[in-house]
């Protein structure tokens, strides 16, 4: 069920980039995608258990992957940079097309 | 040599950010980091063993230094040393140093990673490293085609990171060769990443664009080794593993004509080079195991064709064969062309026969037909008029010389690589697919001027498309 409905949210992330017609929402629609990505990521690590790993005297029964979170942190980190420089370009793209209409804006730039 | 590969791993990512806060000093930085590299690859590529590293656990980072990667690494080290030497007195901030210097250091990274995590962030450095580079003219087109560009390769790398966790799942391990163990779409799910980031098959559509639309030094890198950032894992893997390899072939071979097909009727040429880059990346696909060479001339010639070409006064070949173009320009053009053509002599003719030993009679074919179509493009560069310096309008800069040197210079080196190449029956092949390029040149492509549509580059349709090559390589694996 979980599966699933992390997959509908990157297939939603994935469908807005090819359907949404203004630039800006092209680029949340990124987002949501790469947030259903890490969603995934942080669901395979809670397959064995959800429980903080942290070494300690006490058993606390079944813990999370630590793994599969270190990584997406990165993934995490990465994304957020790339959709901030993305929204700097589109910043400057909005000066000449306010619409932002992405149709219109490859029309106009492409020879 | 484990302390000598991380320090150079790390080094131009310092040296990138020393030559930010010293700007004096960025491109003499900036050089001696290839000339680093350029050592680098020479040492690893006299190592009798490959170098393997894990960092960490068996899920931390894995590193893999064997003779493929240096022939990369030197190529990258070689086209960047090129493209800054053309630089030198453009009066390019160090901003653009301190970028080229970073994407060096990436693209390097890429060559020696052995796991997918790894994989993926230098990737992802590279595409922002890449963004920044085609937007710095700052004026909306550049800011536009950067823009598609970042747009077509995250979306690529996000249905990559959902095969990596598959990989990660089936075994816990982000190594390449955990990928025997994994499920079928996170075979899918990783190539069709890696294939877009290549721009191979269809899924290179969006590479003429990129390329022809960037500054002629910025074109000259992304054709000369960025894009094979996305190719040499994919041929790593097919070298690792056993079932992938009869996929990846198929790809080269499909990519070779694809591209060529595109490349025979443009009349733009920074487009035409674009489009013979997706078609050479197909060669060094179509033979994994000595594909390391053929990256090497292909980089260190299509990035002397793309630093010749922004010097021409026109990027239009109808035009060109109105006007008659400087006599010393067109002798780099003929020369390069040469080499890619795989006349004997240059670099390009040992890679080409190397390759072609590799492959089963019936791939030779579809090689040979993607070589000749490759011959009649370039044949639109060599038979162009040209004629004595007459007026001294156009000067061309000195820092354009010394790049062609070094390139033209490395690409008769290069052929010591492979001396056995030199057979009378390999240079009679050379010889006669030659010929028969240029009569296809002379009776068809001469002749005729098609204009093919180019719907499928719009941004929609590229990422559309991923979806469908994701479809294809699914089926592919599976079968």
């Amino acid at each position: 069920m979980l599966e699933a409905l992390i997959f509908a949210t990157i297939l939603c992330g994935f469908f807005g980039i090819i359907f949404k017609q203004n630039l800006m929402m092209k680029i949340i629609a990124m987002d949501v995608m790469s947030t259903g990505v890490i969603a995934y990521y942080v669901m395979i690590a809670s397959r064995q258990g959800v429980i903080t790993p942290i070494v300690s005297e006490i058993n606390h029964g079944p813990y999370a992957d630590p793994v599969p979170q270190a990584v997406i942190l990165t993934a995490i980190v990465i994304g957020f940079s790339i959709q901030a420089l993305m929204l700097v370009g589109v910043m400057k793209l909005s000066r000449d097309n306010p619409t932002l209409e992405s149709r219109e804006i490859e029309k106009t730039y492409t020879p | 040599m484990n302390s000598l590969t991380i320090t150079w791993i790390t080094l131009p990512f310092f040296v990138g950010f020393v030559g930010y806060l010293l700007p004096k000093l960025d491109r003499y930085l900036a050089l001696g980091m290839t000339l680093v590299s350029a050592s680098y690859a020479v040492r690893a590529l006299m190592e009798p063993a490959p170098l393997t590293l894990h960092l960490m656990d068996h899920f931390g980072v894995t590193l893999m230094v064997d003779a493929q990667s240096s022939y990369f690494i030197l190529t990258n080290a070689l086209v960047t040393a090129a493209v800054i030497l053309y630089c030198w007195d453009t009066g390019k901030t160090a901003f653009f140093y301190t970028q080229t210097i970073i994407l060096h250091g990436s693209v390097n990274a890429v060559f020696i990673c052995a796991d997918f995590i790894s994989l993926y962030v230098a990737l992802e450095v590279i595409g922002i490293a890449a963004f920044l580079l085609v937007s710095y003219p700052r004026t909306n087109r550049a800011i536009w085609v950067a823009l598609r560009y970042l747009f077509i390769s995250n979306t690529a790398m996000l249905f990559y990171l959902v095969g990596a966790i598959l990989v990660y799942q089936a075994n816990h391990s982000f190594a390449f060769a955990g990928l025997q163990g994994a499920p079928p779409e996170a075979l899918a799910l990783i190539f069709m990443g890696l294939l877009t980031k290549g721009g191979i098959f269809v899924s290179g559509l969006w590479l003429p664009l990129t390329h022809s639309e960037s500054e002629t030094p910025v074109s000259a890198l992304l054709s000369g080794v960025v894009v094979k950032t996305g190719v040499f894992p994919l041929a790593r893997m097919a070298l690792m593993l056993d079932g992938v390899a009869p996929i990846i072939t198929l790809f080269g071979l499909g990519t070779a004509l694809f591209g060529v097909s595109y490349a025979l009727f443009e009349q733009d040429t920074k487009r035409m080079l674009a489009q013979s880059t997706i078609s050479q990346l197909g060669f060094i696909l179509a033979a994994p195991a000595v594909g390391g060479f053929y990256a090497l001339t292909h980089g260190l010639v299509k990035s002397a064709l793309f630093l010749s070409a922004g010097t021409l006064p026109s990027r239009n070949l109808q035009e060109l064969h109105q006007r008659p173009i400087q006599r010393s320009l067109w002798v780099v053009l003929v020369m390069a062309s040469c080499s890619i053509s795989g006349v004997p002599l240059w670099a390009g003719f040992a890679s080409k026969a190397l390759t072609l030993k590799t492959l089963l009679p019936w791939q030779m074919i579809v090689m040979n037909v993607a070589t000749v179509g490759t011959i009649a493009t370039f044949a639109k560069l060599i038979f162009l008029p040209h004629q004595q310096e007459s007026s001294p309008a156009r000067t061309i800069k000195p820092g354009f010389w010394i790049a062609i040197l070094l390139l033209l210079g490395a690409l008769l080196a290069a052929n010591g690589f492979y001396l056995q190449a030199y057979t009378l029956a390999n240079i009679g092949k050379a010889l006669a697919k030659i010929g028969s390029g240029w009569l296809v040149y002379w009776v068809i492509v001469r002749r005729i001027v098609l204009k093919l549509p180019r719907v499928q580059e719009q941004l929609e349709h590229l990422i559309g498309g991923m979806s469908l090559m994701l479809v294809l390589l699914f089926w592919m694996v599976w079968a």
